[in-house]
C-alpha cells in the first residue's frame, strides 16, 4: 500500500515537473519571438539610414520627430531630409517587413497542409502564374486589365498569379485534394505556366528579356506607399486567420486520417488555406515579383529553435520572415554603391549559411519536420 | 485455404504479368518513335534513304553528302541522345522520389542543376573555367564539377550521426539556393547579351548534340541505370520507413546517400551536355506509378521507358515547331502538364495516397 502510495507521489512529482519544464520551454520560445522584434525594429531602422547621406542618429530623429508630429516649413534641408526618408525609403523597409512575414506564414501553412518539408508559398504554382501575367505585361505590353505602366504588371501578375489556385480549386472536386494530388497538379500547373513564360522571354530581344529577368529574381525597390494598404490588410489578415488555425494546422501533420478521427474536416480546410494563401501571396509577389527562399527556410530555422508545435512556429516564422527580408534590404542597401543586388540575392546569401549551420550543428537527431 | 493462395499467387503473376507488358510497350513506342524521329524535320528523307546511310556507315558505301551529314550527324545522335537523358532523367526522379518518400523531389532535388548552372554562368560571364585546355567541352566540364560540389554537400553533412533523410535534402537545398544566388548576382552584373546566352543554357535543349557527347552519356546512364535497377529490393524497404528497414536489416540512410550519389552522377553527365531539361524527370516517374504502382523493380525500367519515349516524342515536336525549333524543355511541359493532369484526372489516384 505505502509502495503503491509511494509511485503515485512520485508520478505526480514527474507530471509537476513536465508541466515545469513544458513552462519553461514555452518561456524560452515566448523569448525568441520578443527577441527578434526587438532585432527587427533595430534592422529597420538601420536600413532606413544606410544607402543615404543621412546618419544613422539623424535618421532616428527625423523618424521620431515626424512621428511626434513635428513640421518643418517647406523645402528646408530637415523637410527634404523627412520627405527622402519617409516618401522613398520607409515604403521599401515597410514592404519588406510585410512580404517577409507573409512569405514566411504562407510557408508554414503549406508545409502543414501538405505535410511535406519541402512545400512553399509557390508549391501550388502561383509564382509561375503571377511570372506569366507579369511577363506578357513587360515584353508583349499586354494588360488583362488595360492598364498601362507599372500598375498594368503589378495587375496582370496579380490575376495571373490568382488562375493555378482556380485550376487547383476546379479539379480538386474531380481528384480529391491528398497532398500529393494537389502537389502533382500544382507543379504541372507550374511548369506549363513556365514554359508559357519561357517561351514568351525566349522570342523577345536580349533587352526586353532582361527586365522580365529582373521581374522574376524579386526586388521592393522603387515601391511607394500606394502600393502598401492592399498588401498590409491581406497580410495582417491572413496571419491572424494561422494563428487562430495555428492547432488545426498541428492536426493536419498527422495525416488526414488521424485529422478526421479527432473530428476535422482536412480536406476542406486544406481547401481554405490554399485560397487564403494565394490571395496573400498574389498580393505580395504582384509588387515585388518572385522572392524566394524566406518562404521555404525561415519556418525550418524557427523550428530548430521552438521545436514544430504551430502555436509557436507560426508567431515566430511571421517575425523571423520579416527580419530576414529586411536585413537583407538593409545589406542590399549598404552593397548599392559597389552595383545593383536585388533583395532575392540577398537573402538567399545570408539564409542560406544559417540554415546549413543549423542543419549541420544541431545533434539532437529529432525529427523537427 | 489452399486455394486461396494459389488464387493470390495467380493475380500477383497477373498483375505482375500486366507491369511487363506496359513496359514492353513503352519500349516497342520507343523504338517505332526513334524511326519516326529520324524521318521529320526540315530536311524530309524516305525511310529507305535512312536505313541506305545507316548500313552505309558500315558497309563504307558511298552516299550524298548533305544527307548523310543531316542524318547521320545530326539526327541520330540527338535521337539517342533524347532517349538516354530521358531515360536518366526519369530514372533519376523515380529513385529520388522512393528513398526521400516525397512526391516533390525529382533528379534535380540534390541540387544538380543550381550547381552545373553556377559553372556555366561562371564561364560565360567570369571567364573562369575549371579545366581551360579543354577548349570547346570547357563549358561542359564546368557544367559537370559544379553540378556535384552540393552532393558532396550532402555527403559531408550525412557523415553526421543522427541526420534524417529530410535534413540531408534541405542541406541539399540550402546549397542550391546559395548556389542560385550567386549566379543570379553574375545574371544581374552582366550584360543582356550574355544574360540571354546562359539563359538559353537553363532552358535546356538537345539541339547542340553531336556525336562526341553519345558514348559518355550512354555509358554512364546504361551502367548507372542497371546499378539502381540492382538495389530495386532496398529502395522498396526503405520507402517503407526508417523503422521498417532497421527492422529488416537495411542501413535506410547509408541507401539513401548511396542512392543520391548515382542519381547526382547520371544526371550530371547529361546535364552537362544538355543543360537542365525540367519536367520530365518529375513526370515520368508519376506516369509509371499511375500504371504499374510503386514496387521499384517495375518502376524503374518502366519510368526508363517512359522517360525516353517521353522526351523523344516531346523532342520530335520540339524540332519541328518553329522556323529554328524550340527548346524541348518547354514543349514538354506544355503538351506534357495537361496530359499529366488528365491521366491523373482519370485514373484518380496517385499510387501515393494508397
Amino acid at each position: 500500500m505505502l509502495y503503491m502510495l509511494d509511485i503515485l507521489s512520485n508520478q505526480m512529482r514527474d507530471n509537476v515537473s513536465k508541466f515545469e519544464e513544458y513552462r519553461r520551454g514555452n518561456s524560452s520560445k515566448i523569448l525568441f519571438i520578443i527577441v527578434c522584434v526587438v532585432l527587427l525594429l533595430i534592422a529597420a531602422l538601420v536600413s532606413l539610414s544606410v544607402g543615404t547621406r543621412i546618419g544613422f542618429g539623424r535618421t532616428a530623429e527625423v523618424v521620431f520627430n515626424h512621428l511626434t508630429g513635428v513640421t518643418y516649413p517647406k523645402r528646408s534641408p530637415e523637410w527634404w531630409e523627412d520627405y527622402y526618408i519617409f516618401q522613398n525609403v520607409m515604403p521599401e523597409v515597410v514592404v519588406a517587413i510585410i512580404a517577409g512575414a507573409g512569405l514566411a506564414v504562407t510557408g508554414v501553412i503549406m508545409q502543414s497542409i501538405m505535410n511535406n518539408p519541402l512545400a512553399d508559398p509557390y508549391t501550388t504554382g502561383i509564382s509561375s502564374g503571377a511570372s506569366l501575367g507579369a511577363v506578357t505585361a513587360i515584353i508583349m505590353g499586354y494588360t488583362f486589365s488595360s492598364i498601362a505602366g507599372e500598375m498594368g504588371i503589378v495587375s496582370n501578375a496579380f490575376i495571373g498569379a490568382m488562375v493555378p489556385a482556380l485550376i487547383i480549386i476546379l479539379l480538386s472536386k474531380r481528384v480529391g485534394n491528398s497532398p500529393a494530388t494537389i502537389i502533382l497538379i500544382g507543379t504541372a500547373i507550374s511548369y506549363f505556366f513556365n514554359a508559357l513564360t519561357t517561351l514568351i522571354m525566349i522570342t523577345a530581344d536580349s533587352e526586353a528579356l532582361q527586365s522580365a529577368y529582373m521581374w522574376q529574381i524579386g526586388s521592393v525597390a522603387g515601391v511607394s506607399w500606394s502600393s502598401i494598404p492592399l498588401m498590409l490588410v491581406i497580410v495582417t489578415a491572413s496571419s491572424i486567420f494561422a494563428i487562430l488555425l495555428s492547432r488545426s494546422l498541428n492536426l493536419m501533420t498527422l495525416g488526414d486520417e488521424s485529422a478526421r478521427s479527432l473530428g476535422m474536416d482536412a480536406e476542406r480546410l486544406r481547401m481554405v488555406c490554399i485560397m487564403v494563401s494565394s490571395f496573400l501571396i498574389a498580393s505580395i509577389v504582384s509588387y515585388t515579383g518572385i522572392i524566394g527562399f524566406v518562404g521555404l527556410v525561415s519556418p525550418h530555422i524557427v523550428r530548430f529553435v521552438v521545436g514544430s508545435d504551430n502555436r509557436f512556429v507560426i508567431p515566430a516564422s511571421i517575425v523571423a520572415g520579416a527580419l530576414l527580408l529586411t536585413v537583407a534590404l538593409m545589406l542590399s542597401r549598404l552593397l548599392n554603391s559597389f552595383g545593383y543586388i536585388p533583395i532575392g540575392v540577398v537573402v538567399s546569401f545570408i539564409g542560406a549559411p544559417i540554415f546549413l549551420y543549423l542543419v549541420v550543428r544541431d545533434k539532437s537527431g529529432r525529427e523537427i519536420w | 485455404m489452399v486455394n486461396s493462395k494459389s488464387l493470390q499467387k495467380k493475380m500477383y503473376l497477373s498483375s505482375a504479368r500486366k507491369k511487363i507488358m506496359f513496359i514492353l510497350l513503352c519500349a516497342i513506342l520507343t523504338v517505332i518513335v526513334f524511326i519516326y524521329y529520324l524521318k521529320v524535320g526540315f530536311y524530309s528523307t524516305t525511310m529507305s534513304d535512312i536505313f541506305e546511310i545507316i548500313s552505309a556507315h558500315f558497309t563504307g558505301k558511298e552516299v550524298d553528302y548533305q544527307a548523310d551529314l543531316i542524318i547521320w550527324g545530326k539526327r541520330i545522335p540527338r535521337a539517342i541522345m533524347a532517349v538516354f537523358c530521358g531515360a536518366s532523367l526519369a530514372v533519376g526522379g523515380a529513385v529520388i522520389q522512393t528513398v526521400l518518400r516525397n512526391p516533390l523531389t525529382d533528379s534535380y532535388t540534390t541540387g544538380i542543376s543550381s550547381g552545373a548552372f553556377l559553372g556555366v554562368t561562371l564561364f560565360l560571364i567570369l571567364d573562369i573555367s575549371l579545366i581551360p585546355s579543354a577548349q570547346n567541352l570547357s563549358l561542359v566540364f564546368n557544367a559537370f564539377l559544379f553540378s556535384l560540389i552540393p552532393v558532396a554537400a550532402i555527403l559531408v553533412v550525412s557523415g553526421k550521426k543522427r541526420v534524417t533523410a529530410s535534413r540531408l535534402i534541405l542541406t541539399g537545398i540550402a546549397v542550391m539556393y546559395l548556389f542560385s544566388a550567386t549566379s543570379t548576382l553574375l545574371m544581374v552584373s552582366t550584360d543582356h547579351e550574355t544574360l540571354s546566352e546562359a539563359y538559353s543554357w537553363r532552358i535546356g535543349t538537345l539541339a547542340n548534340t553531336g556525336w562526341i557527347s553519345v558514348p559518355i552519356v550512354v555509358t554512364v546512364t546504361v551502367i548507372c541505370i542497371l546499378f539502381l535497377f540492382s538495389k530495386s529490393r532496398e529502395f522498396n524497404i526503405v520507402s517503407a520507413g526508417e523503422k521498417v528497414a532497421q527492422s529488416l536489416g537495411v542501413n535506410s540512410k547509408k541507401v539513401t546517400v548511396m542512392a543520391l550519389i548515382v542519381v547526382a552522377f547520371m544526371t550530371a553527365s547529361s546535364v552537362s551536355f544538355t543543360g537542365t531539361i525540367g519536367f520530365v524527370g518529375l513526370v515520368a516517374p508519376h506516369i509509371s506509378r499511375i500504371f504499374i504502382g510503386s514496387d521499384c523493380r517495375y518502376l524503374i525500367p518502366a519510368s526508363a521507358f517512359v522517360g525516353a519515349l517521353f522526351l523523344l516524342s516531346m523532342d520530335a515536336i520540339a524540332k519541328v515547331s518553329g522556323d529554328l525549333g524550340l527548346p524541348v524543355g518547354v514543349i514538354s511541359a506544355l503538351i506534357g502538364a495537361p496530359l499529366f493532369v488528365i491521366i491523373l484526372v482519370k485514373n484518380k489516384k496517385t499510387a501515393w495516397d494508397i
